[in-house]
């Protein structure tokens, strides 16, 4: 292994990461992080001496699952796992490949609620899509993905971040010119029940409340927090007759399958991406 | 095509490996042997090394019922992939939660699926994974440790026993049995640990790295550059090992349970640590352990995690 780093290393990389089921591949300036994420949270804090940030996204769900007229379909088959594996594989082909560090970020939390680092910021800063006024982030072609990252001390070519943000789609302006309103806006409103907030200012998409907590309870409905709950719950149920409804319960059960088959009950509330025109990608299917 | 079944394809032959496709690269055009091809098979699939021990092998060390013919009537062999663990950045991080649940691609399993369906469909013979998980206690139906062993990838080391591979160290294992007949490469006749730097370590001061870190829960002796004695505590290791896991699951629910105070119950049900055991539950594959010292120690395999 040469110690000069191999001029389409970034091109050999991203073929790879394509080829083992990625969407898209961009890379990040490790360095870039300082600016927007808290110490503690920044890749040379994962890994000393890290250089890029690479991002995979993909792993959505498909034009026909967004099409699909029951809820019961995008609650029951998430597949965010599989975009997962790409990172692992990646981590373990910088290392045997190119020789530098490779460290796959778990998609687990370091604690609470708080990841180790933002994989929407990381995607953001490699060029791989933008903020939405719903919150994920959107690639320009191909809308809602799922993301896996992956820092390395190897010297990749960086990405510049998008000049112009999927976000607001041309139908969401006229929508607010005409409305006041976009359909995220509309359908999650924080003003009666739901979780979002915000505004088109000069055509760019300004976010002025999230309910974190209120979505996050709606997102995962079925997972560890169902669990807490009906737990909590059944412990504080006197009637002997009750706690035994309460765990053969519809919701304890589903709660279960979700914990059980957790790659495929990623998240139960999809609303706002449900009807993002930016959301669902470029490709029209027939 | 009546009265007759076309096979679907499978991972190796979607890969494009079949018997006359697997040939040496050397300029002969000259087919593998069927031990080669296997291994191949494994290799392309994700297994970092791949070896053969015989199921006759198993009969003078390991009690009847945990055998392999035990578990595929016929078996005559047993194939063992072994498969990466955490990268050398994972190993490199200063914040020990990312190790914690750090995933793993568990590749050796593919691995070992892919050349079970290679040995079925391509040359005839059954071949079953071998199966590893606990059934009683902390007892598999069959030892991947000894499988290893036997199949000459590695040897058992001071650390906790670990199977340690000589040239990369840390592995995990898998295995495949099947009733076709292959030659068993060796058991491996130098062993893995200790490793030189060890040994000479011991010979100073009594002590080798993986010892050294965790008397809680190793001890051993060195003798003429092998292991003399080893024994480990295997609960202590365990609940250190599987911090999150099946274990602390059970262990936070009795407390819960127990727990008379209502207010008590829902802060203990809520807490960091009963959301991790349940977390881990689900991302089984993302919590394989917790705890990493003796190995993280230990130079054997460690030029594949000094990098750039």
């Amino acid at each position: 292994m040469s110690d000069a780093f191999p001029p389409d290393a970034t091109r050999r990389l991203k073929t790879t990461a394509l080829k083992a089921g990625a969407v898209v591949c961009g890379v990040a300036d490790a360095a870039a992080f300082d600016k927007h994420a808290p110490q503690g949270h920044r890749p040379d804090d994962l890994l000393p001496g890290a250089r890029s940030v690479v991002v995979v996204g993909g792993a959505q769900p498909r034009a026909g699952d967004w099409l699909a007229t029951s809820p019961w379909v995008l609650q029951t088959m998430g597949t965010t796992d599989r975009i997962q594996s790409v990172g692992r594989k990646l981590a373990q082909y910088i290392e045997s490949e190119f020789g530098y560090y490779g460290l796959y970020v778990p998609p687990g939390s370091a604690a609470g609620d708080t990841p180790f680092i933002s994989f929407a910021l990381a995607a953001e800063l490699a060029g791989l899509g933008s903020r939405s006024l719903a919150g994920p982030i959107l690639s320009r072609e191909h809308g809602f993905l799922y993301w896996s990252i992956v820092i390395t001390t190897a010297p990749f070519d960086v990405d510049p971040p998008e000049a112009e943000p999927a976000c607001p789609a041309p139908p969401c302006r006229e929508m607010w010119e005409r409305e006041g309103t976009t359909p995220c806006l509309k359908i999650c409103p924080a003003s009666n029940g739901g979780c979002l907030e915000g505004r088109l200012e000069n055509g760019r998409a300004v976010r002025t409340f999230y309910d974190a907590a209120r979505c996050n309870t709606r997102v995962h409905t079925h997972w560890i927090g169902g669990f807490q709950k009906v737990l909590d719950e059944t412990l504080n149920e006197p009637d002997k007759e009750k706690r035994k409804m309460l765990l053969y319960g519809d919701f304890f059960t589903r709660t279960l399958w979700a914990i059980t088959y957790s790659s495929t009950n990623i998240a139960q509330c999809f609303e706002c991406m449900r009807v993002c025109p930016a959301a669902h990608g470029l490709k029209e299917m027939k | 095509m009546a009265g007759e079944q076309l096979p679907g394809p499978t991972a190796a032959t979607i890969l494009g490996l079949t018997p006359a496709t697997l040939l040496h690269e050397d300029g002969e055009a000259k087919r593998m042997t069927l031990e080669e091809q296997i291994k191949q098979v494994g290799i392309r699939a994700g297994a970092r090394v791949v070896g053969v021990a015989s199921a006759a092998a198993f009969r003078e060390t390991v009690p009847e019922g945990y055998r392999p013919e035990d578990v595929l009537p016929g078996a005559r062999t047993v194939v063992v992939a072994g498969g990466d663990g955490p990268t050398a950045g994972a190993w490199r991080c200063p914040d020990h939660r990312v190790m914690e649940i750090t995933g793993y691609d568990l590749r050796e399993n593919v691995a070992v699926h892919v050349m079970s369906d290679y040995i079925e469909r391509e040359l005839g013979h059954y071949a079953i994974q071998a199966p590893s998980l606990s059934v009683h206690g902390h007892q598999p139906p069959m030892s991947m440790m000894h499988a290893a062993e036997l199949a000459g990838l590695g040897t058992r080391s001071l650390a906790a026993h670990i199977i340690l591979n000589p040239e990369y160290g840390l592995l995990y294992y898998a295995a495949l049995i099947t009733t076709l007949e292959l030659a068993p490469d060796p058991p491996l006749t130098e062993p893995a640990c200790p490793h030189p730097g060890c040994a000479a370590m011991y010979k100073r001061i009594g002590t080798t790295p993986c010892l050294r870190v965790c008397p809680a829960c190793l001890a051993g002796g060195v003798k003429d550059a092998r292991i003399e004695w080893s024994t480990y505590d295997r609960e202590r290791c365990h609940s250190r090992a599987q911090t999150y896991g099946i274990g602390s699951f059970q262990k936070a629910l009795l407390e819960i349970v127990n727990e008379d105070d209502a207010d008590k119950r829902r802060t203990m049900i809520y807490s960091d640590f009963f959301a991790k055991s349940i977390q881990a539950l689900g991302f089984y594959r993302d919590s394989i352990a917790q705890c990493f010292e003796c190995m993280r120690v230990c130079p054997v395999g460690r030029k594949y995690r000094k990098l750039k």
